[in-house]
């Protein structure tokens, strides 16, 4: 018979992921979608095709898909982060167009800093903008037992208000005679534009391409090789941008800081039992402040990929729902950071594709929203299943004191 | 400006503003206060109440008759309901998580539905609203005829009655039936209610349901009570608020009531004000609502107590 304090540790130590329960419930989503694209008529493998082919089809495609994806990964990692350390983050849609702001009022202000300055700049201001506005829910909750879903589902209401706001706001700009006030020093709309758009940021602040990197001084020796003409001459290359690479990178730093250091493991602690933390002496405020700092940065860090590696501005509505949609990357990633990766693909691929899908098999894009429901739906079903079986088999029963995935309000 | 501020106040059609935009929220809130009790975390009803909106406007659209609008309204978001307590229930999956997924899958699915049963050939989006068969306002006899007080409170759509009407509703139903002890019970101690022969399973999709019900007329008072017709997400975070009042309330049926009330004032509020073209941005005033509920909830609520077992699965021991 194993102690509580044994079933403590072994989830807390518990750091590799199934792989089979996400991938069986996409497919199975894929089944019962297809079922609906029946019932309306339409082919499901035509559609689901027309889906491959949109999301991976050609270079193109392909960068599309990871443009989609780089941000999707940023707030499935800020959501996983929180989520395995007792801090259930909703509010990455409002963390992210923060860090947005923060990018785009430093790329186009500091126009004459030098690429080692802005790049940094930039990156650190987009960090600190989301962890300073999620580090509110996670004070009320650290110090006075607030529920962080809520919370952080309200800021998101007003994050947005407030980005709509300031890209209605002109910025200042040197060559238009303007005179500066606060509401101008804080807006971002470019004055010479009729619509509300913000000015491009810096070449500086923008993150370098593969086309820009093969040109690039340091690989002078490619020049002239069939490989070189190649990358130059394919459109598709300018849009292959290094913020995919950042994710990645990010996903994998996550997953050491989570697994590998004393600080993801009082996270950890946390997430899996707060009580039995208490007991191994973690400070469960600070831990909670620290994951929520750590979240939201992540979350910003998604808003400042899509502006230096993809619009290189911001526009109204930009990256509707990437921070919403964190929350069942998360999920279908199993709230692991490296399965993440996988889930971002996933998710990344049915959004490049839907458009694909919607021209040639005449299946709206809502469906995409169908087909992720499910799987998230499924992925659930089948971890809490899962579990269950596993434990029954090793005939332990369930008298024990609440895991804090059965008490998230705790 | 104050003067114009305090035209506001003076005006009946504020007032009467303020019972049709807390309506929708009351309708979830109190239908959610009822699974919340029972220990069910009801983060769907945003699903619930996009499912009711396209149900009304399917309903109603298809057969020509509001009632039938109302009644499939109502289906649809027990149907969403009924999903959600085999999820939650059944399974044992995690509910916040589950209720993200089924807010998704609703977005999605009512989209596809407005679009195949209402759209042009070839599956085209549609811009404008079709307009379907409606409710119509139905004034009370007599108080209706009241001065200034008929107009606030008496010269509704029904739905805005029937809101209304739930708050002492739930609360007996509560506080002062057997079937509310029990679903107190289930809420606080499932374990225990098990064992003095509570159906637990029973309690808890019988109040997921119901609050499915409830829900879908809030999406059908959006729908077919006050845009006639139907666009994508018309919930458009109605059902989070919901959810908020009913924590702001303490699970409480007049709190909560109080909670989708001061919701519903701030938002007639800045409608009104933005009707006044003052140089207040536009973003500031939708914003305004929100951000007076989480002040409120931060300052003059405090620590919300949740029902104990609130958000657990529930399973028999010893099997």
């Amino acid at each position: 018979m194993k102690t509580l304090w044994d079933k403590f540790n072994q989830r807390l130590l518990e750091r590799s992921f199934n792989i089979l329960i996400p991938l069986g419930a996409i497919l199975l989503a894929f089944f019962v979608s297809g079922l609906l694209i029946l019932v309306r008529g339409g082919n499901p493998l035509e559609a689901y095709a027309a889906l491959f082919t949109g999301a991976f089809g050609s270079p193109n495609a392909i960068a599309t898909t990871m443009t989609r994806l780089t941000p999707l990964l940023f707030t499935g990692l800020a959501v996983a982060f929180g989520y395995r350390s007792g801090f259930f983050n909703i509010g990455a849609e409002g963390q992210l167009y923060l860090g947005a702001i923060a990018v785009t009022w430093i790329g186009t202000t500091l126009t004459n800093w030098p690429w080692y300055l802005l790049l940094p700049a930039c990156i650190l201001s987009a960090m600190l903008v989301g962890a300073l506005w999620a580090s509110i829910p996670g004070i009320l909750k650290a110090r006075r037992g607030f529920n962080e879903v809520l919370t952080t589902l309200l800021m998101n209401y007003l994050a947005l208000q407030f980005f709509e706001w300031v890209i209605r706001v002109d910025h200042v700009n040197p060559a238009v005679d303007q005179k500066w006030t606060f509401v101008n020093w804080i807006g971002l709309k470019d004055v010479t534009q009729p619509f509300p758009k913000s000015a491009f940021i810096a070449q500086a602040a923008q993150l370098p391409t593969l086309s820009g990197v093969v040109q690039s001084p340091m690989f002078s020796f490619l020049q002239g090789s069939d490989f070189y003409n190649y990358i130059v001459n394919t459109p598709a290359y300018q849009r292959f941008s290094l913020s995919f690479l950042i994710a990645v990178a990010a996903a994998v730093i996550i997953y050491l800081l989570l697994f590998k250091t004393t600080q993801g493991y009082r996270c950890r602690a946390v997430g899996v039992n707060p009580i039995a933390a208490r007991f191994m002496g973690i400070n469960i405020g600070r831990t909670t402040v620290t994951t929520a700092l750590i979240s939201g940065a992540l979350a910003g860090l998604a808003g400042a990929m899509e502006v230096m590696g993809s619009q290189y501005r911001v526009i109204p509505g930009f990256l509707v729902n990437a921070g919403f949609d964190g929350i069942p990357v998360a999920l279908i990633g199993q709230l692991h950071p490296l399965g993440a990766i996988l889930s971002a693909l996933f998710f990344g691929a049915l959004r490049a594709g839907a458009n694909k899908m919607q021209v040639v098999a005449g299946i709206p894009t809502a469906m995409i929203l169908v087909i992720q429901a499910l799987a998230i739906l499924f992925a659930v079903a089948g971890t809490t299943i899962d579990v269950r079986s596993l434990l029954r088999r090793k005939s332990i029963t369930k008298s024990d004191a609440p895991t804090a995935e059965e008490v998230p309000n705790a | 400006m104050l003067e114009q501020f305090a035209s506001i106040f003076g005006s009946v059609e504020f007032y009467a503003a303020i019972m049709r935009v807390t309506t929708p929220l009351l309708l979830a809130a109190m239908g959610g206060l009822l699974a919340e009790r029972a220990g069910i975390v009801t983060f769907s009803m945003e699903a619930m109440i996009l499912m009711g909106a396209i149900g009304g406007v399917v309903g109603s659209g298809l057969t020509g008759n509001v009632w039938l609008g109302l009644l499939v309204a109502i289906l649809f978001g027990m149907l969403i309901g009924l999903v959600y307590a085999l999820m939650a229930v059944t399974v044992g999956a995690n509910q916040i998580v589950t209720s993200v997924a089924l807010n998704l899958g609703a977005l999605g699915l009512s989209s596809i539905l407005y679009n195949s049963i209402f759209a042009q050939a070839g599956g085209e989006v549609v811009q404008e609203v079709i307009r379907v068969p409606s409710l119509s306002t139905w004034k009370i006899p007599l108080l209706g005829d009241i001065p200034i007080l008929g107009n606030i409170f008496f010269n509704h759509l029904p739905l805005v009655y029937v809101a209304f009407l739930l708050v002492p509703v739930v609360w007996f139903v509560l506080f002062r039936t057997t079937w509310g002890l029990k679903i107190r019970a289930v809420g606080e101690h499932p374990h225990a209610a098990d064992t003095v022969g509570i159906s637990v399973v029973g309690v808890r999709y019988t109040t997921i349901l119901i609050a499915g019900a409830l829900a879908g007329l809030a999406g059908a008072f959006l729908s077919i009570g006050q845009l006639n017709g139907f666009q994508e997400n018309i919930s458009a975070g109605r059902g989070f608020i919901a959810y908020t009042a009913i924590v702001f309330g303490k699970w409480q049926p007049l709190g909560v009531f109080l909670g989708t009330l001061l919701f519903g004032l701030a938002n007639a509020l800045q409608l009104r004000i933005q009707a006044l073209n003052l140089n207040i941005p536009y973003q500031f005033l939708v914003a305004f609502p929100y951000l007076v509920t989480l002040i409120v909830l931060v300052l003059a609520v405090g620590k919300a107590s949740w029902p104990a077992a609130s958000g657990t699965a529930f399973k028999r021991e010893g099997k």
